[in-house]
Formats: structure tokens, sequence, C-alpha cells
């Protein structure tokens, strides 16, 4: 039983941590997050359940047209309701992207519908017995291309020029854009980059969770606490917080429900925020007068 | 013009007064009903979001908790709506302090996370707690309100509903025009600048998030007795979003701005009801709109459309008048004082002594920790190691507050002003410092408030002539020309009625012509019997006004002593030209 509760807890924890890998990547280049992280998480199902149910696309070409989609809408989402508020000092982008959310919701709930619709897949047709816990194959597949993708992008940014360019425009707009940097293509790549992500933990959690319009506000949110939770400048420190938060209200949920995942699992957030305000992993700011 | 927009106005608030009158369809009673606790609760997250600077994305919880006070009250205990009312906004005010705790130590997206979370956990709560609230099903048989024993159908509801929308718009109107209200507009535009005037960051915004969660409960009182039913759908994220944008899309920080925003956001969707699928493309691109195109909302798009009928009062209405020091002069003594950051040592076993009435200058190479020591004497940075003492008490390691209250009070490097505040606001904000009167004055909006605001105002233009300023008092702060911004700091400052004030180079980006009338107000300010740690890069200035003067290099003090004496010191030629 608890076996089972905390298998299927890592597979979810690692899809918020996916999530919330896009919110550092955004934040370190531009210090703004993507309110609509969530509804990415929800267009990348429902792009790749529209080809592959659907449209009968094979599954390959289904995921690829929906991270195709995705970066789109990444780059979309810094165009029109990002970059115009940097240099604002206030949070005005923050509520930009909430409302390129809710119209993406909204969008989705009128060309896709309001039910929830299971997504096939093989991995979720019979469950595998391990030490007599019933797991879907899926379940153990979250976790390993989860983890294996965050590496892999990890590794990926400390490799490429592209890793090289992203991390001077961490470190200084002006010195980046004094050597020849693109600040605000980089800028772009980096939401184009975070929401295709949002997507693949979209696509890859479909068969567990079920497609709806609504299925990405709550997941959103749940990778920002986790985001928040780990420390939002350290990706080591996010894929850790993902898996513990999914495995912590996992066992929540087996004890007290669903609705007592909610209240605990945010209730643990506000907590963080007002011990750790800067998260369990990162490291406080030095306060400049 | 003004005139005819001021008629235009009562117009149409006879017009709303007479709506019962005029129709007797429940189904415009009823809207109009929503509209109304829309401006309640509208109001109080303006509050929050405009006044104070915290925006919530969580006030559907709020709301809620005002609702099912309302409704539990009413169908377990048989209270009557005139009690569960103020009930309702006791009960989320308190609520809303509990939730200012984890709320004031975070901004930015932090805090929209708080309330976020904040939001979520009160939605299920509703679900969960099934024995109070019955959960899913929420609660149906709330009663009409009566008065004595008469019940109040829509059209009577309609009148208690409109009352409190009057009430809630003269509260906040009261309270921004007075001290508390500038003072949470002080912490939302530079918290560091407020609490160098002695004011409390932690106590503007908690009182913020209880006043605002306060009116949120209130509004959600009068909801569950507008629908006599309450349930968990009603207070989602959704619900906290249309909060938002009633107050974002009305004018953020407008009083008029929630009504503006309740009337439009209310009556669109009905209007649109045959695209009520589109309902959150519909909110989604006016919160878009708003943010693009109206920054300060239709309130402030109206009001700058009014601006331009009416005409600045030109400045020099007020007499110079001299600063009055608070305390009696007193003497600053540092000692030891050793700061590290990391393994970066800024300070290291750093002495000073500021006599009382006298111009003290701190002068060094940069980075030789001059404003690192500037900072500690003003509690911004605790230091490492040291005493520092004024006035007979140990500073080092208190809040800026508590030390701007002791009788210091600063400038800064680059000029920290409430930038849409007006010039006299900011000098009155100075002048109030922690001393804001009561709460329950500010919002009833007491004669005595009133009167202290005239005071106020003509102790701030005599100050404001003091140090020079020949501007309007009225310009926002955000346009003001260089010179004029040093000047009006420097005001601000002094109107803290400091026994020593701290100036961080004041003189940076000044024209000679300004610099020479800095030393002179630098003087006059002496004169006044207060003493000034002047932190300069300009020589001329402080080897004129100095009386005294400390040379730090590398967080080292090389020379101390008369301006002439250091002047010729070998160690000051070495650290500034490198020759011995």
């Amino acid at each position: 039983m608890y076996l089972q509760l905390i298998i299927s807890g890592v597979a979810l924890g690692s899809m918020y941590s996916l999530v919330a890998l896009g919110f550092n990547l955004t934040y370190a280049t531009s210090r703004t997050v993507n309110f609509s992280q969530g509804q990415s998480v929800m267009v990348g199902a429902v792009v790749a359940y529209a080809a592959y149910v659907q449209w009968g696309w094979p599954l390959p070409a289904a995921v690829a047209l929906s991270l195709a989609a995705l970066a789109a809408f990444g780059i979309l989402v810094e165009r029109v309701a990002v970059r115009p508020f940097f240099r604002a000092a206030s949070i005005a982008w923050l509520l930009s992207t909430i409302a390129v959310g809710i119209i993406a919701e909204n969008v989705a709930m009128v060309t896709f519908g309001k039910d929830a619709r299971a997504f096939p897949s093989s991995l979720t047709a019979h469950p595998l017995m391990l030490f007599g816990a019933g797991v879907y194959p899926q379940e153990l597949l979250l976790p390993v291309a989860g983890l294996g993708l965050m590496l892999g992008v990890e590794a990926a940014l400390r490799r490429t020029l592209f890793g090289k360019t992203l991390r001077a425009v961490a470190f200084s707009h002006e010195a980046a854009a004094l050597m020849g940097i693109n600040v605000n293509r980089t800028i772009a790549a980096c939401y184009g980059i975070s929401s295709a992500l949002a997507g693949v933990a979209g696509i890859l959690i479909a068969p567990i969770l079920n497609v709806s319009a609504t299925m990405g506000t709550i997941i959103g949110l749940k990778a920002f606490a986790v985001a928040i939770i780990g420390g939002i400048e350290s990706p080591a420190g996010i894929m850790t917080a993902g898996i513990l938060y999914g495995v912590f209200e996992s066992l929540v949920a087996g004890a007290f429900g669903t609705g007592g995942r909610e209240i605990l699992g945010f209730g643990l957030v506000i907590l963080v925020l007002a011990l750790r305000p800067w998260g369990l992993f990162g490291t406080p700011a030095v306060r400049r007068v | 013009m003004l005139r005819a927009v001021r008629t235009l106005a009562w117009g149409l608030a006879a017009l709303a007064a007479a709506v019962p009158l005029l129709t007797a369809n429940t189904y415009y009673l009823f809207l109009a009903g929503l509209i109304g606790a829309g401006v309640v609760v509208g109001t109080g997250l303006n509050i929050l979001a405009g006044n104070s600077g915290q925006v919530s994305l969580g006030h559907a919880g709020l709301y809620a908790i005002g609702a099912y006070t309302g409704a539990i009250l009413a169908t377990r205990l048989g209270v009557g709506f005139w009690v569960s009312l103020p009930a309702a906004a006791v009960v989320s005010g308190a609520v809303g302090t509990l939730l200012a705790m984890p709320a004031l130590r975070v901004t930015g997206p932090y805090l929209a996370m708080v309330t976020i979370a904040f939001g979520i956990i009160v939605e299920h709560g509703l679900i969960e707690w099934e024995t109070l609230t019955r959960g899913f099903g929420g609660i149906a048989d709330i009663p009409k309100p009566h008065l004595g024993s008469l019940p109040l159908a829509l059209p009577q509801y309609y009148y208690v509903v409109g009352a409190a929308v009057v009430a809630s718009l003269f509260l906040a109107r009261n309270l921004a025009r007075s001290p508390w209200g500038r003072a949470l507009a002080a912490v939302r535009e530079s918290e560091v600048a407020a609490e160098s005037l002695g004011l409390s960051p932690t106590l503007a915004r908690t009182t913020a998030f209880a006043l605002s969660a306060a009116f949120a409960g209130a509004g959600g009182c009068l909801y569950a007795y507008l629908t006599q039913f309450v349930s968990p759908d009603s207070f989602t994220f959704e619900t906290s979003i249309l909060f938002l944008l009633i107050v974002l899309f009305g004018g953020l920080g407008r009083v008029a701005g929630p009504l503006i925003g309740s009337i439009v956001l209310m009556v669109l969707p009905e209007a649109l009801q045959q695209f009520s699928n589109y309902r959150l493309i519909l909110y989604g691109l006016l919160l878009l709109g708003s943010i693009y195109f109206l920054p300060r909302g239709m309130a402030g798009a109206i009001e700058a459309w009014l601006a331009r009928f009416r005409h600045l009062v030109p400045g020099g209405e007020g007499e110079p008048a001299a600063p009055t020091p608070a305390v009696h002069p007193e003497a600053l003594e540092a000692r030891g004082v050793r700061m590290a950051f990391g393994g970066l040592q800024a300070l290291a076993d750093v002495n000073l002594a500021v006599a009382p009435r006298s111009i003290h200058s701190l002068i060094g190479p940069n980075g030789a920790g001059k404003t690192t020591l500037l900072n500690i004497l003003s509690g911004y940075y605790r230091p490492t190691g040291g005493v520092v003492r004024f006035a007979g008490r140990e500073l080092q390691g208190r809040p800026p507050h508590r030390i701007a209250r002791g009788g210091i009070s600063r400038t800064f490097q680059t000029t920290q002003l409430f930038e849409e505040m007006t010039v006299l606001e900011n000098v009155q904000v100075g002048l109030a410092g922690p001393r804001l009167g009561g709460l329950g004055s500010a919002l009833l909006g007491r004669r005595t408030v009133a009167a202290r605001e005239v005071a106020l105002r003509a102790e701030a233009l005599g100050l404001l002539a003091f140090v020079g300023y020949t501007g309007s008092p009225h310009e926002r702060a955000r346009n003001l020309a260089f010179g004029h911004r040093r000047l009006v700091e420097i005001a601000r400052a002094l109107a803290a009625r400091p026994a020593l004030l701290l100036l961080d180079e004041p003189s940076a980006g000044l024209a000679a012509a300004e610099i020479e009338g800095l030393g002179q107000l630098i003087r006059r300010v002496r004169e006044a019997g207060i003493a000034v740690l002047l932190v300069g890069h300009h020589m001329e200035l402080v080897m004129e006004v100095s009386d005294r003067v400390t040379v730090l290099d590398y967080g080292r003090v090389i020379a101390e002593g008369p301006p002439g004496q250091v002047q010729t010191d070998p160690a000051v030629l070495e650290a500034y030209l490198g020759i011995a």
C-alpha cells in the first residue's frame, strides 16, 4: 500500500519538477516566471490527444506536433505578456501571464470540450506487481523520463554555447548584450523551452490523470510551489523538492483523501515561505540599500 | 468641466438610489446586489493591492470566510444580519491578520503563491469540513435579513447593500487621506525609505491585510444574504481573479476604481450571456487590456483627463521654517565596528565620533566602506562586531525604523522618494513618522485627523522652503528633476525631526550652483541644532563645511581630524593620489 503510494508520488512529483524546471529557466534569465505554465501542461496533453486519438496520427508525430506548438506558445507568451513589462518593477507580467493562461484554458474548453478523456497508453493497460504493489508501467516511466530529461537539459546547458549564453544573460543583461548576445531572444528561447518541458510533462501524465481543459491550473500551481520550496534558482533543489512534494501529497491523499492533500500540501507551501522564503535548498539574497 | 462631471456623478448616484422605485425586476436588483458586494470586496482589495502594493490572488478565501460566517451564524445560531455583518468582518479580518504573517516576508510571485495557496486551502476546507459547512452542497436555508420584525426583500436589501457601498468608499477615501494611508503607500513605494522615517513595514502591511480582509468578509456576508445560499463553487481561484480584475480594470489605488470595475465586470458577462462559454477569454482579454492600456485603470484614465482642467498650485506657498530636532542634540559614537560579507572584510575596527551640532564628513575612495558604515549606523546592516552608541543607547542590531525613531534619519545614494506621491506628501510621511494616530479615526475621517492634516501641510511647506525647494509641492515625485529630488529627500529626512542627519553623497550629480546651495543648506541644518554626517565625494564641499573629517580606505580609518589637517595627511594623499 505504502509502496504503491510512494511510487505514484515519485511519478507525479517528477512531473512537478519537470514543470518547475521551466520556472527556473525563465526566472534565471529574466526574473519573471510564466504563470501559464500549468496551461502549457494542459495544451501539451490536449494537442497530443487530438493528434493521436482524434486524427489518428502516429504517437511520435503527435508528440512532435504538441511540443512544437508549445515552444511556439511559450515564445508567444514571452512576446505578448512578459517582454513589454520587463522594465516595470511591478508584477504586471505575473498578471498578464495569468491572463494568457485563462484565455488558453477557455480556448481549450471551447475546442476540446469540458469533459475529461482517457489517453490510451499500452503502459496503463495492465498493472505490474512489484513487491506486492500494483504499479502501472507508465508510473515507472515518468520519473525515469522526467529525471533523464532534466539531467539532459542541465548537461546541455553546461556544455553548449546556448547554455553559456543563457548563463551570461542570467548573470547580467547589460554585460551579455555588450558581448553581442541577443538578450530578448535568449529569454524568449527559455520561455519556449520551459513551455515545451511542461508539454512533455502533460503528455507523460495524460495516461494517468486523463486529459481535460482544466487539468493544468492545479499542476501549474503545484509546480510553482515546488520551484519555491526547492529554491527557484536551484535546479537540483527543484528536482528534489518535486519528488518529495509528490510523495508527501500521495501519502497524505492516501490517509486523508484528495481534499486533505490540497489543504496540507498548500499549507506546507505557506509554512516554507514563512520560515525560509528563499526555499529549502536556496540561499537568501543580501538586502541592498 | 469639473462642475459638469460632479453634477453627472451626483445624477448617477441619485439614479442608483431610485433603481428599486423604477423597476421591480428581481433580476436587476439581484445583479445590483452582486455589484455592491463586489464594490465592498474590491475596495478592501484595493487597500491591499493599491494602497499597500501587495497583490492578493486569494481574496475569494477571505470573501468565503465572511459569507460562511454569515451563513453559519444565521442557520445554526439564529443570529441576525446586523450582528452577522460585523462578525463576518471581524472573523475575516482576524484570518487576514494571520495570513499577513507568512505574507510579510515575501513579495512579487512569492506573495502571489502565499495568497493562491491560502485561497485553495479555504476552498478545500469548505468542502472537507462538512460538519460545519455541509461540504459540496453548501448552506441553502439562509433567511432574509430583518429590520426589527420587518423582513427585507430585494428592493429593501438593495438599500442595505447601497449603504454598505457608500460606507466602504467613504472609509477608503478617508484612509487614503490620512497618515495611515500615506504610511501604506510609503511602504509600497519604498520600504527602505519608509523605514528610515520610523515606519514599521510589518505594521503597515499587517494593517493593510487586516483591513482588506475585513472588507472582504463584510462583502461575503452581504453576498450570503443576497443569494441566501452559499457553496464552495462560488469561492474559487477564478473568483479571486475576478476581484483582482475589478480593482485593476477600475483603477488600482483609486477610491472610485472598484465601483467602476465592479459595475463593468458584473454587468458585462450578463450582457453577453449568449457568449457565456467565453467568459474566461473575456476576463483574460480585459486583464491584458487593462495592463497594456490602462495602467491606472478606468478611474485613473478619467482622473488624468480631468487633470487637464485643473491647474497645479505654484510653489513658494510656505514660509521657510527651520526643522525642530525631536530630541536633545546627541553625540554618536561607533567603536570597533566590523562588517564582513562572506569572506570580504568591508569594515575593520572602525571608530567614529560625531559631536552634537557638528558637521562630520566621511570620505574615502570608492569601495572604502562609507555607505556600508552608513547602513550600519541606520540599522540596514547588522555589524559583524563593534558597538554603535547614540543618545546613551546601543543601536547595533536594532531595526532601521527603531533607529529612526531614536533620532537618526538619512538620505540615500540613489534617492528613494515615494515616486507616486506628491512632494508635499513625501514630506508629510516624514513629519507624521510613526505617529499615525488612531486607525479608527483615520477611517472615519474624524475632525482631529483633518485638523492635524492642516498642521502637517503647513509644516511640510515650511520645510520645503527651508531646504530651498522652489517647485510645486503638488507635483508627483517621479516627475521631479534630479536636483529637486535631492532637496525633497533632505526635507523629508529633516521632517522626521532627527538629532543626527546622515547624508549619503548628496552632491553626486548636482551642478556647481546646486552644490553651493547644498553647502549652505547643510550649515543651516547644523544651526538648527542637528548634527550632520556627510558622506561625500566632492572635496571642495567637504572641506568647506566640515568641522571634522574621517577618511576611510579599504574599510579602515586612515585619518581623522579637522579638514585642514586631513588634507595634508600623507596617508590620505597616498590613498587618493598614490603618492606618499
